[in-house]
């Protein structure tokens, strides 16, 4: 928490702020199922829309490519511009740079308006999850600001796959669109796609991110203790699943063309 | 990690090396650069420990001190009602290399950090910390992990590994006596005193729990474990894998930014990180003795020595 940077520019709202205690639900017990009622394997339904920040009135500041994402309780926008001349001239290849913030209202306790490392290690995983697809990688840099989030490993999975849209609205060539799912270990079964109540049960989450037709996971982060084989598992059931997502993606993405 | 400029023949050679299973510097792929560790340098802090890999001066070096502190406990915090924590800072010294100087190594800082802070902080690093905690909802220790990484010449993550699984296995905690004392309600308030004898310590419960890590950097269709300097440059992605003695994956994080790796691959790295986390642990018990019995030894003597590790 940033409590010690006063932020001079806006109106600060109590230094620490505390969630209200509500009354528990009655959350249905493991054997019925999963809280909302999906399926053990199960990802939640997905929304796609490409291009809702299309230029405008002043045609300086819009962005190449944009996208709005939505699973769930998880929405997400992101914004790509670019490509762009490099800051550093003594580079060899480009550079992808990604930004990422949580809306300050989207989490259960008011979020800082200053970036944290939380959400800078975030944009450092995004780059890293993405950047094996570029062709040519000339700089480019996606702001993706997350409205409302829900469970850590998914909303960042969320975020690969919304930028993935964004990037093929912005018309950049890729080898391919990276798909990003989660899946988080409760028991001795692998549940996919969490809520932050189950991913806060489950003893560990591992979240993927692939290139399905290239066949490449450029992306993985496992937090939590398994043995061996529940990784193997995890991984390969994971495989799949980003592959669910990509063709969810991919039909979006051409409704959109169509339009 | 810090980038080396190597001419396009330089590329090649390791490049097409690594496939063919020899590595410029003459070892395995699967084989690590010699490890240099001292522990219980630092007099200040409750734990300390120094890690070098690689030899004759030129290496990746790592200090980890590790300071215990006494936290009353607020329902905001993200500590649960019965432990204590750990927190995790990484700090790349701006004389390790010329990128680091100024801002230049905050990105490479705050990844370190967030990879520390996943292998240790939590039920997977094995650690005890219902024992870390003094009274449940009042009071827990808070342990801070301060690492500085003075040089880095390849494998960064395995020598920050090793030097904080050191440090935590070397840390000592002052022990805390708890009373019950009824206040003026007549109501039992818990109250707790931190003993201050240097020679009534206490060890970290679980320390000897927690994970190793090993890093493959992906080169070309092959991979290598430790890579050095030059390796590195080449290295278009990489993978973390950290494994616990009970043979658990207790984390597993990629790295880099060139490229993604295939599935047979990753299945391969996977079977290969258990067979290597069992030799690390090995080689990490003896080292790790050996440094004990270096600092233990000598007690009377002044300890500048102990600081400095191989000498070339």
């Amino acid at each position: 928490m940033s409590a010690n940077i006063i932020d001079r520019r806006r109106i600060n709202g109590p230094q620490r702020s505390v969630e209200p205690i509500y009354p528990k639900q009655p959350t249905s017990t493991s054997s019925a199922g999963r809280p909302d009622g999906r399926a053990q394997n199960a990802v939640r339904p997905i929304f796609v829309k490409t291009g809702p920040l299309s230029p405008q009135a002043s045609s300086a500041a819009c962005p190449s490519g944009s996208a709005y994402y939505e699973q769930g309780k998880i929405r997400i926008s992101c914004a790509i511009y670019g490509p762009r001349q490099g800051r550093k001239s003594n580079t060899r290849m480009g550079a992808f740079d990604c930004d990422f913030k949580y809306a300050p209202f989207s989490c259960s306790w008011k979020r800082s308006h200053m970036r944290t490392s939380d959400e800078k290690e975030i944009a450092l995983m995004l780059e890293q999850a993405i950047s094996p697809a570029f062709v040519w990688r000339r700089t480019r840099r996606p702001a993706s600001t997350l409205l409302s989030r829900d469970g850590k490993a998914a909303t960042i999975s969320a975020a690969i796959n919304c930028i993935s849209a964004a990037l093929v609205d912005a018309g950049i060539e890729l080898y391919d669109s990276v798909a990003a799912c989660s899946v988080a270990l409760s028991g001795s079964q692998w549940i996919y796609d969490c809520t932050q109540e189950e991913e806060d049960k489950a003893e560990c989450s591992l979240m993927m991110a692939r290139m399905p037709s290239a066949d490449e996971v450029t992306y993985l982060l496992q937090h939590g203790k398994t043995s061996p084989a529940q990784t193997e598992q995890a991984i390969q059931a994971s495989a799949g699943v980003c592959t669910q997502v990509y063709a969810v993606i991919c039909h979006y993405l051409q409704a959109s063309l169509e339009q | 990690m810090a980038s080396l400029i190597l001419s396009p023949a330089e590329h090649d050679y390791i490049l097409r090396g690594v496939e063919s299973g020899f590595r410029a510097d003459g070892r395995g792929s699967l084989d690590r650069r010699e490890v240099t560790l001292r522990t219980g340098m630092i007099s200040q802090a409750n734990g300390s420990a120094r890690c070098r890999i690689g030899n004759l001066g030129v290496g990746t070096d790592v200090l980890v001190g590790i300071k215990a502190e006494v936290n009353s406990w607020t329902p905001g915090d993200n500590v649960p009602e019965t432990s204590g924590t750990i927190v995790c800072n990484v700090e790349c010294s701006p004389s390790a290399a010329q990128e680091f100087e100024g801002r230049g190594a905050e990105e490479l800082n705050i990844e370190l950090t967030q990879l520390l802070d996943r292998i240790f902080n939590g039920p997977q690093s094995g650690i005890d910390f219902e024992k870390l905690c003094i009274i449940p909802k009042q009071a827990y220790w808070v342990l801070h992990v301060d690492a500085l990484v003075l040089d880095v010449k390849g494998g960064i993550i395995d020598a920050l590994v090793w030097a904080t699984r050191a440090a935590l296995m070397s840390t000592k905690l002052p022990r805390v006596v708890v009373e019950s004392i009824p206040d003026e309600d007549g109501v039992m308030q818990a109250e707790f005193d931190v003993v201050d004898d240097p020679e009534d310590m206490t060890e970290l419960a679980g320390a000897e729990n927690m994970p190793v890590s090993v890093t493959f950097s992906q080169i070309g269709r092959r991979f290598v474990v430790d890579a050095s300097e030059q390796e590195e440059a080449v290295a278009q992605a990489r993978m973390t894998i950290a494994v616990s003695p009970n043979m658990e994956i207790c984390a597993v994080q990629k790295g880099g930014v060139l490229r993604g790796f295939s599935p047979a691959l990753l299945a391969e790295i996977m079977q290969t990180s258990l067979k290597i986390a069992r030799e690390e642990l090995d080689k990490f018990n003896k080292h790790y003795a050996e440094a004990k019995n270096m600092t233990d030894g000598r007690a009377d003597e002044p300890s500048t020595g102990s600081t400095f590790l191989v000498p070339f």
